[in-house]
């Protein structure tokens, strides 16, 4: 069951893996690397919930996919941001940041 | 040629797919491995973090393998061949008069839907229905870690804020 304090708002995981693979290509490994290091750990994800995310995103066009090889020479799957993908995370991020204003304009006012 | 016709019934099954998803969450949990060794743990208390890090590989295997499955354009193009050749089968059934042509016509009429078939009974693996996009995120607020005065930066950003801002 789903703590309702801790839940975040469905669609912020796809909006963090959209915003890290726009400053590069990674692999799913590199992705969470990045994700844990830029929330400082106050956000709690398990990497493997990663992988159906981005296999959802790759399947609408988002993202793709192809193998390659790691920093340490091992062959790995490299997610790219689409033009689909960067318009996406623009419409998200707008979002994101109208919902956030909005909260925080009635937590301020109330 | 052999190898061609391989790789065409390995597309055609799961294999392939499931090959690609083991190999690439193979990769992850070998990388986290190889950090948590690099703690000084042991290989055993290394692996266990790891495993215990990602979450529960074959539940997010599955959930993949439908996603991955479900989403290959090699499928889709596989389907409309399908209906291709069963439009034809009828065609040259209807309109052929030639005994032998109009056995070819319910060959061509044969095939497709066995091959339906096949897959529509594949895809019953109950594996499918995990793949619906979740209803809650997987992401959650770290309830170990105190947020009072780390949740807004000096920018007043948010965690999420702060990853997906530029600035």
């Amino acid at each position: 069951m789903a703590n309702a304090r801790t839940d975040l708002m469905q669609g912020t995981l796809e909006l963090l893996i959209l915003k890290t693979l726009s400053r590069d290509s990674m692999h799913g490994y590199g992705i969470a690397q990045q994700i844990h290091a830029a929330v400082d750990d106050l956000l709690k994800i398990e990497d493997g919930s990663l992988y159906p995310a981005l296999y959802r995103m790759e399947e609408r066009g988002w993202i793709t996919s192809e193998w390659g090889v790691s920093e340490n020479n091992r062959r790995a799957k490299f997610y790219k941001l689409t033009r689909a993908g960067r318009k996406q995370l623009e419409g998200e991020r707008a979002n994101w940041e109208r919902v956030s204003q909005a909260i925080t304009r009635i937590l301020q006012t109330a | 040629m052999k190898g061609a016709m391989g790789r065409l019934f390995e597309r055609f099954g799961n294999e392939g797919t499931t090959r690609e998803i083991d190999e690439e969450l193979r990769f992850h949990l070998e990388q986290l491995t190889q950090a948590y060794l690099q703690q000084d743990m042991s290989l055993e208390e290394a692996k266990g973090a790891a495993v215990r890090r990602f979450g529960n590989v074959e539940r997010i295997k599955g959930q993949c393998l439908a996603i991955g499955r479900r989403s290959r354009p090699f499928l889709v193009a596989l389907k409309s061949f399908l209906i291709f050749m069963l439009l034809a089968g009828v065609v040259v059934r209807i309109r052929s008069t030639d005994l032998d042509i109009r056995h070819l016509g319910d060959l061509l009429i044969a095939v497709p839907i066995l091959s339906r078939l096949f897959l529509y009974v594949r895809d019953l693996n109950p594996s499918t229905f995990l793949s619906k996009p979740e209803t809650v995120s997987p992401l959650r607020l770290n309830e170990d870690v105190q947020p009072l005065f780390k949740a807004y930066d000096q920018g007043m950003l948010t965690p999420v804020e702060r990853l997906i801002s530029d600035k």
